[in-house]
C-alpha cells in the first residue's frame, strides 16, 4: 500500500515530464522542423530534445545556447574532449570552434560536416592554391580528410600516420619503385621531392631543386649511403656556417644531419628550400609555445601569418629568443616612427628591475598578447607601474 | 549509558574520533602545502650595484672551497665572479680575448676552462701562468661543437650540441667515450653529475634521463605534459628533479621517478621572476640558482 509522500513523487513525475516532452515539442510550432531536416541529424534534435542545447527561457549566449563555443559540445562529447587534447592540435578545436567545420542541427554528410568540408578548409587555409597545375588526386577532389586527421593528431601537420605510411597508403610500394628506377638506395620521405598537394612539376615534384640533386645525386649520395651529416651542407654553405658560430644556434633536432630537421636535401616548394611554410616548420619543435601564443587576443602580423623568420634568425643569434637584433632595432626596422618619438628607450634608460637597457619588448609582446598593442600587461596602470613604482 | 540527556557515550566516542581524524587531516594538508610553496628569493647576482651590470649570462660555476660564484656573462664577454653572499669580486677578460664564452669550469690544477662559442673551442686559461690556450675538439674527422661542460675526477664532459650527445676527454682533450641516449630521438640539451650517475635532459622528446657511472642508461621519464621548453635540469639534495622551462619561465619539479610534485616561479622581470632562464643549479649551501638570459643576472632562491 502507498503511502502519502509515495503518491505525490509518482504523481509530480506524471505530470512533470510529459510537460518537459511535450515543451521540446513546443518549439517547432514556430521553428519549422523542416528546416532542420537532413541526411544526418544531431541526435538530440531527432529526439526533440532542443532543451539540451538551448534554454527556451533565457541565456547567456547567443542563439539561447546553454554554454559557449565547444564546452557545450564536450557536455555531451566527454571521451572527444580527452582525445582531442593529444599532440598537435587543430586550431579550430582549440578555440572550441566546432561549428566551423560541423553542423549544429543536421547535415546531408556523416559527422554534422558542412556541405562542402574543403570549403570549410580553405576559408583558414586561404593561402593554399585551390588547383596546380598538376594537382594530386585527393586535393582536387576537396578530400583533405584523405591524409590529415580535422581534430588532433600526433603527427605533423595533423597528417594520418608518418608521412611515407600515408603515402603508400594508396600508391603502393612496387609501382613507385618503377617510378624512381634510379633511386640510389630504399625509397623513403616522399615529402622531400614531393609536394602532396600539387605542383608545377610533373610528378608533383616541389618546385625548386636543390642544385646537387638537379644535377645528379653523386655529390651527397654514394652507394645510396649519405655522406655525412651536418658537416656535408656546411662545406657548400659556409655562410650558414658562420652563422651558427653563436651564443644560441638551431644546430639540433632529430636525426643525424641537423639541416635537414627544416630543409629538405632534394626539393622545395621556394628556394629556402624548407620542409614546409616556416610556421609549419617552427611548429614541428616549438609546437607548444606557438600554440600557447596562437590562444592570444592581440598578435603582431607577422606572427599572425607565420612569417617567424621575419625577426627571428633562424640559424645562429646572439640574441635572446636568436632575435635578429636587439629589443630597438628589430624593431625599427619597421616602425621607423616609434622609433623616434616613443617612451624612452635605449642604452641610456634602463629598466629599474634588471639594470638593463628599456627596449620596445621590454613593454611589447610581439608573439601575442591579451592586451591592445601587444602589451605585456594592461597599458592603463599594471604595465606603467613594473618601472614606475611611485604611481 | 548517556552521558547527558540525548547524549550517549557511543555518540561521544565517534565525535572524538572524527575530530582527531580531521585534525590529522588538517595538519597533514598544512605540511603539505608548506612543502609544495618552499623558495624563496635571497639574492641577486647582477652587477648593477657596481657599475658592471651582467649582459647576458649563459652559465654558472660554483667553486664551494672558495666559495664563489662565477657567471659566465656571454654578453659581456667575461666571466665575473661573486661572494657567497652575493657581492661582486671581479670581473674578468681575459684581456679581451673571449668570443661569445658560454659555459666553465675549474679542473683541478685552477686552470679555467671556457667553451667559446665564438671560436667554438675549449679555451684554458691559467691565471697563475698567464697563459690562455685555444682547443678545437675532434673525434675522428668531425669536430665537435661544445655546449655544456662539467669536470669530475680529472675527466671533462663536454655536450656535443651538433649531436646531442656527451663527450667523455681524456687528459689530452681526446675522446675517450660518449655517453647517448638511445631513448632520445632529439639529443641532449643539459646533464649534471651527481654521486647517482649523470642526469641529462633530452629537450624537444622533453625527457629526463639518469646514466650510472660508466654511461649505461638506468632509467628515463616524460616530463612533456607538464614543461613546454625544456633547457636545464637540477638534482635537488632531497633526490627531486627540477626542469627549467625557458618559454613559460618556470621550474617544473618531479620526484626520482618522474612524479610531477609541483611548478613555482613566473615569467617576469622583477625580482622571483623569470625571463629567458637558461641554467639551473643547486649550490652547496642550499641555494636553487636560476641563471637568466633575458634579465642579465642569476637569482638564488633557498627555503
Amino acid at each position: 500500500m502507498l503511502n502519502y509522500y509515495q503518491i505525490a513523487v509518482i504523481s509530480w513525475l506524471a505530470i512533470v515530464f510529459p510537460i518537459a516532452a511535450a515543451a521540446d515539442t513546443v518549439c517547432f510550432n514556430c521553428h519549422k522542423k523542416e528546416t532542420f531536416s537532413g541526411k544526418v541529424v544531431h541526435q538530440p534534435l531527432a529526439q526533440g530534445k532542443c532543451s539540451a542545447c538551448h534554454n527556451p527561457h533565457v541565456a547567456r549566449f547567443k542563439g539561447l545556447l546553454e554554454e559557449e563555443g565547444s564546452a557545450l559540445c564536450f557536455s555531451c562529447h566527454g571521451k572527444e574532449q580527452e582525445a582531442f587534447k593529444q599532440g598537435m592540435v587543430h586550431q579550430p578545436v582549440r578555440s572550441g570552434q566546432c561549428l566551423v567545420c560541423h553542423e549544429p542541427h543536421s547535415s546531408s554528410r556523416n559527422g554534422l560536416l558542412k556541405d562542402q568540408l574543403s570549403a570549410a578548409c580553405f576559408g583558414c587555409h586561404d593561402k593554399l592554391p585551390q588547383k596546380f597545375q598538376y594537382t594530386h588526386n585527393p586535393y582536387s577532389k576537396g578530400q583533405c580528410y584523405s591524409c590529415h586527421r580535422p581534430h588532433q593528431s600526433v603527427y605533423g601537420q595533423l597528417l594520418k600516420d608518418e608521412p611515407d605510411k600515408v603515402c603508400l597508403s594508396c600508391h603502393k610500394s612496387q609501382d613507385l619503385q618503377k617510378g624512381h628506377v634510379n633511386y640510389p638506395g630504399n625509397l623513403r620521405n616522399c615529402l622531400s621531392c614531393h609536394n602532396p598537394h600539387g605542383s608545377g612539376r610533373k610528378g608533383i615534384v616541389r618546385a625548386v631543386l636543390h642544385a646537387p640533386f638537379a644535377q645528379g645525386c653523386k655529390e651527397c649520395h654514394d652507394k645510396g649511403k649519405i655522406q655525412g651529416g651536418t658537416q656535408n651542407c656546411l662545406r657548400c654553405h659556409e655562410a650558414v656556417a658562420t652563422g651558427m658560430l653563436a651564443r644560441h644556434s638551431h644546430l639540433t633536432g632529430k636525426g643525424k644531419n641537423k639541416c635537414m630537421a627544416c630543409h629538405s636535401p632534394h626539393a622545395g616548394n621556394d628556394k629556402s628550400l624548407l620542409k614546409g611554410s616556416q610556421l609549419q616548420v617552427c611548429r614541428g619543435c616549438h609546437n607548444d609555445t606557438i600554440a600557447r601564443y596562437e590562444d592570444r587576443l592581440y598578435r603582431h602580423p607577422k606572427a599572425k601569418e607565420g612569417l617567424c623568420m621575419t625577426c627571428h634568425e633562424v640559424h645562429g643569434s646572439n640574441r635572446v629568443a636568436m632575435l635578429r637584433g636587439d629589443g630597438n632595432a628589430i624593431c625599427t626596422r619597421c616602425h621607423e616612427t616609434q622609433g623616434k618619438f616613443t617612451h624612452p628607450v635605449g642604452e641610456k634608460v634602463v629598466d629599474v628591475r634588471t639594470g638593463l637597457m628599456v627596449t620596445c619588448i621590454s613593454c611589447h609582446l610581439p608573439m601575442g598578447s591579451d592586451f591592445k598593442y601587444e602589451l605585456i600587461y594592461s597599458g592603463s596602470k599594471d604595465l606603467c607601474i613594473q618601472c614606475h613604482k611611485r604611481y | 549509558m548517556p552521558i547527558c540527556e540525548g547524549v550517549s557515550m557511543k555518540y561521544v566516542k565517534n565525535m572524538l574520533g572524527q575530530s582527531a581524524l580531521l585534525a590529522v587531516s588538517i595538519f597533514i594538508v598544512a605540511t603539505t602545502s608548506l612543502a609544495a610553496e618552499p623558495w624563496a628569493w635571497k639574492a641577486t647576482l647582477d652587477g648593477a650595484g657596481s657599475g658592471q651590470a651582467i649582459v647576458m649570462p649563459t652559465a654558472l660555476y660554483i667553486d664551494a672551497e672558495r666559495q664563489r660564484y662565477y657567471v659566465v656573462d656571454s654578453g659581456g664577454n667575461r666571466l665575473v665572479s661573486f661572494s657567497r653572499e652575493g657581492n661582486l669580486l671581479h670581473a674578468f677578460t681575459a684581456e679581451g680575448k673571449l668570443q661569445i664564452p658560454y659555459d666553465m669550469v675549474r679542473d683541478n690544477a685552477d686552470v679555467i676552462w671556457v667553451v667559446e662559442k665564438g671560436r667554438n673551442s675549449l679555451t684554458s686559461i691559467d691565471v697563475k701562468a698567464k697563459e690562455i690556450l685555444t682547443y678545437i675538439i675532434k673525434d675522428g674527422e668531425r669536430t665537435l661543437v661544445p655546449d655544456r661542460i662539467d669536470y669530475k675526477n680529472g675527466i671533462f664532459y663536454v655536450l656535443d650540441k651538433e649531436t646531442g650527445q656527451i663527450a667523455i676527454l681524456s687528459s689530452d682533450l681526446s675522446v675517450k667515450n660518449w655517453i647517448s641516449c638511445s631513448e632520445c630521438t632529439s639529443g641532449i640539451v643539459d646533464f649534471k653529475l651527481t654521486n647517482d650517475g649523470i642526469w641529462a635532459l633530452d629537450q624537444l622528446d622533453k625527457k629526463v634521463v639518469q646514466f650510472d657511472g660508466e654511461g649505461k642508461l638506468i632509467k628515463n621519464f616524460d616530463v612533456g605534459q607538464k614543461v613546454e621548453f625544456p633547457v636545464s635540469l637540477a638534482i635537488g639534495p632531497a633526490g627531486n628533479v627540477y626542469v627549467l622551462d625557458r618559454h613559460v619561465a618556470d621550474i617544473a619539479v618531479f620526484d626520482a621517478q618522474g612524479g610531477f610534485k609541483y611548478t613555482f616561479l613566473a615569467k617576469g622581470w622583477s625580482r622571483g621572476e623569470l625571463y629567458f632562464p637558461i641554467e639551473i643549479l643547486f649550490d652547496p649551501w642550499g641555494g636553487l640558482c636560476v641563471v637568466e638570459e633575458g634579465n642579465g643576472r642569476v637569482q638564488v632562491f633557498g627555503r
